[in-house]
Parts: structure tokens; C-alpha cells; sequence
């Protein structure tokens, strides 16, 4: 299942935090050898400090962090506007109805004890977890689109599991890997696909009666 | 367009916007606020700024449409220094719904019998802004409907004030000499912009621009935040005033 961990609830959850951000430095910078700065084992960076939204898939017998990403409205401090300008040359898409989403991880010790087989089982179905829980939070706030950055490898794992996607600006080469800057449409289609590649049919954000905006966009 | 669900039928959101622009102080964002309050058959809409000045060591921008009599209760019980709404909301990107709060504090449970008392509503949300230069503020409304219409309610109140609370903050950053970037459209927001001045639907953009829908409407509405426009043809007669249409890369 996936909580939701905001600015205001950070108190309560320092553990769990640590645990994503400790899990951020292994996957960003031992993994796939990003930029990023890592202190004391955490990854940490600037926009962590903006109160951010983080969605925490935790395993439901134990409780484990299995994967995590992070939430910025695009109408304050933001990747795309702020790091990635260079994807969009027209400028980054700003609404109050668009978030940002960034930092999407799945935990390598989640699946390191596993078969290879269960690996893979377990690494897809944490990352449509992950993206069905923002599709959900995004339908109880009204935010109608997600933007993100996001490379080559996301861009193949988004196709394999029928995650629709459009670029905007251009692709570009940052570092070793092309980069994308890509919006996802939050609708109910969006979540009915991602609901069938996981078998995830049910909502995955615990604790939340269901709040839908109803869809005015044709009205 | 999206507003018009609970909108009083002879308002519409162009003209809260196109009002929003003018305003010239604090009195008359006050009442532009208490229009929305009728208009919307709200109790109360208040406004907290923080860091909307320049100026270090502000205090934070208030602008209320609560009586004298409860602000100043507010103030002689510091209860600022409690209230989830402010605490909470602040430091959230959800709408924060008051329902949700944690009643065990006697000091909470007593500053919302308050609030009751001295004519706010039963039911309340609170909208965080985020801005553009690390400015925040909080927009709460609060209704006296019954909790069925409440929660029917709730979900289009949610919508129609995450734009509405981000215009009545760049009018405040307006009103305190802060300079509000004028952004500039994208390429493909300004063709998007063009073929829906041209009556073209966004699937028929869509088409016509080799675009999926969805991301024409994406587009659009990233046109209609940059120009502060409450639908399409509103941000097409602005973007025409400004001529941003005809700068075409």
C-alpha cells in the first residue's frame, strides 16, 4: 500500500523518511551514477526542504520501504523550471492544476534477497503501485496533469507497463543518459490501465475514503 | 467552464478574475472576498500571506472577511499559535480539510467551538499556494451547508479555489510592489492558444498538431495560468491584448 507523507506529517514519520532518503543515495548516485549529493548516506537535495508531497509504497506484512517519489506543485520551486530548463526551451508548463513529480525510486534490498524472477515481479508491481497512488492523490487535489524528468530506462519501463506519456520540449543528453521531460495524464482511463498491468484494481493510498473531482473538462 | 457548478448563475470566473485586476488595496481585496463569499455560498474566505514583500522580518499578510469581534478573540487567545489550519496547511500541497483534524487538544477542540460561535462555518479547507519565488500563503473558506451538500461540495470548492487562492495571491504580491513575472507562453502553448481562438476543439487541435489530446490539454491549461485566464476564450482575448499570439517563434 502507499502512504502519503507531507511536510506537516514529516514528525511523525522520521524513520520512514530517513529510510527513503537513505534509499535515494543507493539508487541516485551508487546505481545509475547520478549527479546528486549524498551526506551521511542520504540523499538529500533543495527541494526537499520545499515541503514536497512523498508517496512510500510499503510492503503490507512488514512494512518495509519498497519504493518512493515525490511531489512539487509546478507554480513554486520545481525540477523542470529550476534543473532541467534546458529540456524545455519554451519555458516549463506552470498551473496550479499540474504537479511536478521526481526522485522515483524502488528499493534495491526490497527484491535483493528474491529469486531473479520474483525480483522483476516485485520492482514492476512497486512502480505501478507508485504511479497509481499518484494518479490517485493527484484525483483528490483536482491536479488534472504530472509533469516529469525522467531517462531512457524510465521511458522503456513506462512503455512496457502501458504508462501513457507525451514529450514536451526536447530530449537531450545530460550526462551519460538522454533525458525526457514527459506529462502524464491523471484521469481515470490513466488509472484503469495502470490498475490492469499490476492487478491493482483496488485504491492503493491507505487510510483515504475515495474523493473523486467529478470530470467538468467536457462540460 | 469549471465554475459555473457552484457559481451563482450570473457570475462567472472571467469576471472574478478580470476583478482580481483591479483591485488597488487591501479594503477592496477584502471585499473582492466577500463577494466570492456570496458568490459561493461560503461563511467565511480569509487569505495568509507569508513572504509576499521584499521586506525580511514582515509579518505575514492577512486579509479576512471574519467580523472585528473574532479576529480580535483570535488574537487575545494566541490562537494562532494552535490552529492546525495555519500549522497544518501551511505545510502541505493537499487541500487540507478541517474535518481531518486531530480534535484531542483541548485548545483545538475549544478554538473551532469558537470559531462556530463567533459565525464561521461548521465545515472549512485550507489551500496552500506555492509561488514562485518561495512565497506561500494559505486560502481557507469555510461553509455552513449540511454534511451531505458539504461533501458534495467540497471536491468542486477544491477546484475552483486551488486557481482561484494562487490570483488572489499574485494580486497580493501585486498590492506589495512585488513584481509578478509576466511569463511567457511556450511555442506549443501559443499554437495551442491559436487553434482554440479558432473555435478548434483539443482533439481537433490535437489532430491538427500531431499532439494526443491530453497533452494539448496540458498545454492550454499552462496558456491559461501564464495569462491568469479563467477558460480558453478568456486567454485568447488576453493573449491577443498583449499580443503574445502573434510572437511566433
Amino acid at each position: 500500500m502507499i502512504t502519503i507523507v507531507e511536510g506537516a506529517d514529516r514528525d511523525h514519520h522520521p524513520t520512514l523518511l530517513d529510510e527513503m532518503f537513505r534509499m535515494r543515495a543507493v539508487v541516485f548516485a551508487d546505481r545509475l551514477e547520478w549527479d546528486v549529493s549524498v551526506t551521511d548516506g542520504r540523499e538529500i537535495d533543495r527541494f526537499d526542504a520545499e515541503d514536497p508531497l512523498y508517496l512510500l509504497s510499503l510492503d503490507d506484512r512488514t512494512g518495509t520501504l519498497q519504493g518512493a517519489v515525490r511531489l512539487l506543485p509546478t507554480t513554486g520551486p520545481n525540477m523542470l523550471r529550476d534543473v532541467f530548463p534546458v529540456l524545455v526551451p519554451g519555458g516549463a508548463p506552470a498551473s496550479p492544476l499540474i504537479w511536478e513529480s521526481s526522485r522515483f525510486a524502488v528499493n534495491p534490498a526490497a527484491f535483493n534477497e528474491c529469486e531473479r524472477v520474483e525480483a522483476n515481479h516485485v520492482v514492476n508491481r512497486t512502480t505501478i503501485e507508485l504511479l497509481c497512488g499518484i494518479v490517485e492523490v493527484s484525483q483528490r487535489a483536482g491536479i488534472e496533469h504530472v509533469v516529469s524528468v525522467f531517462d531512457a530506462r524510465m521511458a522503456r519501463i513506462f512503455r512496457t507497463i502501458d504508462c501513457a506519456f507525451e514529450v514536451i520540449g526536447i530530449p537531450t543528453r545530460i550526462g551519460r543518459t538522454m533525458s525526457y521531460a514527459g506529462v502524464f495524464d491523471m484521469s481515470d482511463a490513466m488509472r484503469e490501465r495502470l490498475g490492469e498491468a499490476g492487478r491493482l484494481l483496488a485504491p492503493v493510498l491507505t487510510g483515504v475514503e475515495p474523493q473523486r473531482i467529478p470530470d467538468l473538462r467536457h462540460a | 467552464m469549471i465554475l459555473q457548478g457552484l457559481l451563482s448563475d450570473n457570475v462567472q470566473l472571467t469576471e472574478l478574475l478580470s476583478r482580481l485586476e483591479s483591485i488597488a488595496d487591501g479594503a477592496e481585496l477584502v471585499a473582492f472576498m466577500e463577494f466570492l463569499v456570496d458568490a459561493y455560498d461560503l461563511k467565511t474566505c480569509a487569505y495568509l500571506g507569508f513572504d509576499v514583500t521584499a521586506r525580511p522580518e514582515q509579518e505575514p499578510y492577512l486579509a479576512v472577511t471574519y467580523t472585528q469581534e473574532w479576529i480580535e478573540h483570535y488574537k487575545a487567545q494566541q490562537y494562532v499559535n494552535i490552529d492546525p489550519a495555519v500549522h497544518i496547511g501551511m505545510r502541505r500541497i493537499l487541500p487540507t480539510d478541517w474535518e481531518n483534524f486531530d480534535l484531542r487538544s483541548d485548545d483545538v477542540r475549544r478554538l473551532f467551538g469558537d470559531a462556530i460561535e463567533f459565525g464561521l462555518g461548521r465545515h472549512g479547507i485550507s489551500l496552500p499556494v506555492h509561488g514562485q519565488h518561495c512565497d506561500k500563503a494559505l486560502v481557507s473558506i469555510t461553509c455552513d451547508a449540511g454534511i451531505l451538500e458539504w461533501r458534495h461540495r467540497r471536491l468542486q470548492y477544491m477546484r475552483d479555489f486551488q486557481m482561484l487562492a494562487l490570483y488572489i495571491h499574485q494580486a497580493v504580491l501585486r498590492l506589495e510592489g512585488r513584481v509578478v513575472e509576466q511569463m511567457r507562453l511556450s511555442p506549443r502553448e501559443r499554437e495551442c492558444l491559436q487553434w482554440a481562438g479558432e473555435g478548434k476543439t483539443a482533439w481537433e487541435t490535437a489532430v491538427i498538431l500531431g499532439l494526443s489530446e491530453r497533452t494539448v490539454r496540458c498545454y492550454l491549461e499552462g496558456a491559461r495560468y501564464k495569462l491568469g485566464a479563467a477558460n480558453n476564450a478568456h486567454a485568447v482575448n488576453k493573449a491577443g491584448k498583449t499580443s503574445l499570439l502573434s510572437q511566433l517563434p
